[in-house]
């Protein structure tokens, strides 16, 4: 049994480790700058920037503005989502507009977004924001349509008002899109904010207080580091595979009726 | 033999229609026409009838959840324009909320309906006597997912039965159960509904049942209906004394109202399985 596993377990380690060890070789022996990153140099990166807290300190900031843009974000997109999904009227006169914006990257909002919050925080919340209303209010919309009507009506027959309704019938039934909703939202507000920073950091100047983004726009722009580029990235996946199991961890703990 | 008081109806339905439009042809289905009947006070009313011909649109009329397309109808004299919790449903398909518990869903009403809500205290011991009522010990925490159709089925009685309605509604709530517990359940509903309390102090139920036997067990008056466009056909008046008794099933009174109901729709039931 542990010999299948770990035959299998090596079987898989092949082709990445070939990869990373013909990197290795192919940056030492064939190209002629010594920029080009070659994975000993990010290992030795990733160690110092960690070491010297720089890189989690980075992450934090980075993490705490797109949960300050998700916030508001979500909650507006809960509100108007609910009541699209409960109301016709409001989804016929709404839906066009969310429909049109939908199609603007976020990046597209940054000179505004510059223009009016500055290059600081809010405006990355901002943008993150934007982002993740999207695929928060479709989701809610879809939820909230998808309430089993029998079962509002149930509790119409019990005699409970319809903001209970909306509070103990309609809001759990939906909880299961909603959350499909804030993981997809989760995802691209953290895509964005490194796109955020970048751009925003450009005015700044960067500094270890500037978020993943910015650090990575001061190895690019100043120190030239490449290395230090790569390690941003890896960590860039790693904290949103962190995200996303932990937000299917919730899930499962919210939500103990779904099979 | 009982005799009903006949003033004051607790349900009156007068001249009660109802078509369906399909949105995406426009075409109209009649499924009840010209639908007279009152509901006495304290009565046990059951409804039989081939299946497709408007029971369980009759029930939710007065349930308050589907408007009629014409007719009126009343409770206590006064128009039905909307659902109340003194009017308690026990849906054909159970309608149990999957994201709460069974106690959570009995619960349900007590805790949560306007103006009347219990207190924690009063609701834990009202849960408790229902649960006890329909042998759900044990499966407290369980959710709907976790529970077979007799043990749904169940549930979904005890939910409508907390909440402690005046007029009970039920839509073939025992149809998924075994032959044992439909008995014990049968006799309870008759406890509940006030057999062997004072007369004026029963609940008026309305209950619709695909089991003639059932319906004549249970009933004061069977209402049998049949269909195309859904109709009233007859109403049998049961004499059966109470409190009813098991062994009554096997009597020759029992037995001829049975064959009775049977005759009457057995053309209707051969009729409707054949066309669908
Ligand atoms: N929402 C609806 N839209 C269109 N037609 C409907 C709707 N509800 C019921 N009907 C039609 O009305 C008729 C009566 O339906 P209903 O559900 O009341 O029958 P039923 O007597 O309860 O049948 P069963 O014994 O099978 O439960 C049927 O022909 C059905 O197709
Ligand atoms: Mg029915």
């Amino acid at each position: 049994m542990t010999r299948v596993i770990s035959s299998s377990l090596l079987r898989a380690a092949v082709l990445p480790v070939g990869l990373l060890v013909l990197w290795q070789l192919v940056v030492m022996f064939g190209t002629p700058s010594r920029r080009a990153p070659m994975p000993t140099h990010v290992v030795e990166a990733a160690w110092a920037l960690i070491g010297s807290g720089d890189l989690p300190l980075a992450l934090i900031q980075s993490f705490g503005r797109v949960l300050a843009g998700f916030a508001w974000a979500a909650a507006l997109a809960l509100v108007l989502g609910a009541l699209m999904g409960t109301y016709r009227a409001v989804d016929r006169s709404l839906d066009p507009l969310v429909e049109s914006f939908r199609s603007i990257a976020p990046i597209a909002l940054l000179p505004l977004a510059i223009l009016w919050f500055g290059t600081g925080t809010p405006a990355a919340a901002f943008i993150v924001g934007y982002a993740a209303f999207f695929p928060m209010i479709v989701n809610t919309i879809h939820g909230v349509k998808s309430v089993d009507p029998q079962l509002i009506r149930a509790a119409r027959t019990l005699g409970v008002d319809r903001l209970t309704i909306l509070r103990t019938v309609v809001l759990p039934g939906a909880l299961p899109y909603i959350f499909v909703g804030a993981r997809l939202a989760l995802g691209v507000a953290w895509t964005s904010i490194i796109a955020a920073e970048l751009a925003v950091g450009a005015k700044a100047g960067g500094g270890g207080t500037g978020g993943i983004g910015q650090m990575m726009f001061v190895f690019y722009a100043y120190s030239v580091d490449l290395n230090g580029i790569i390690v941003c990235m890896i960590s860039v996946g790693v904290v949103a595979l962190v995200i996303d199991r932990g937000l299917r961890r919730l899930e499962q703990w919210m939500l103990p009726w779904k099979r | 033999m009982e005799t009903l008081n006949d003033a004051a109806p607790k349900l009156r339905l007068r001249g009660v229609r109802k078509e369906f439009v399909l949105p995406r042809t426009g075409e109209r289905t009649v499924a009840l026409e010209e639908i007279d009947l009152d509901v006495k006070r304290g009565e046990f009313l059951c409804i039989v009838g081939p299946s497709g011909c408007g029971k369980t649109t009759i029930l939710n009329m007065i349930a308050g959840l589907t408007a009629p397309t014409g007719g009126s109808l009343e409770i206590d004299g006064k128009p039905i324009d909307g659902p109340g919790a003194e009017r308690g449903v026990v849906f054909q398909d159970y309608a149990l909320f999957p994201w709460k518990t069974v106690w959570e869903n009995i619960e349900f009403g007590p805790r949560y309906r306007k103006g009347s809500a219990l207190a924690k205290s009063q609701r834990d011991e009202r849960v408790r006597h229902f649960i006890d009522l329909v042998a759900l010990n044990g499966a407290e925490n369980k959710y709907p997912y976790e529970l077979s159709g007799g043990m749904r089925q169940r549930c979904a009685f005890a939910r409508a039965l907390a909440n402690d309605p005046d007029v009970l509604l039920m839509d073939e709530p025992f149809a998924a159960l075994d032959a044992q517990t439909r008995v014990i359940l049968q006799e309870e509903l008759l406890r509940i509904w006030g057999e062997t309390g004072a007369r004026d102090e029963r609940r008026t139920v309305v209950f619709i049942t695909h089991g003639i036997d059932e319906a004549v067990f249970l009933a004061n008056r069977i209402v049998v209906m049949g269909s195309h466009p859904g109709r009233i056909r007859e109403i049998k008046t049961v004499d059966l004394p109470r409190p009813r008794k098991p062994e009554m099933r096997a009597s020759a009174a029992f037995q001829e109202l049975v064959e009775h109901i049977w005759q009457l729709i057995r053309d209707e039931a051969y009729a409707a399985t054949v066309k669908a």
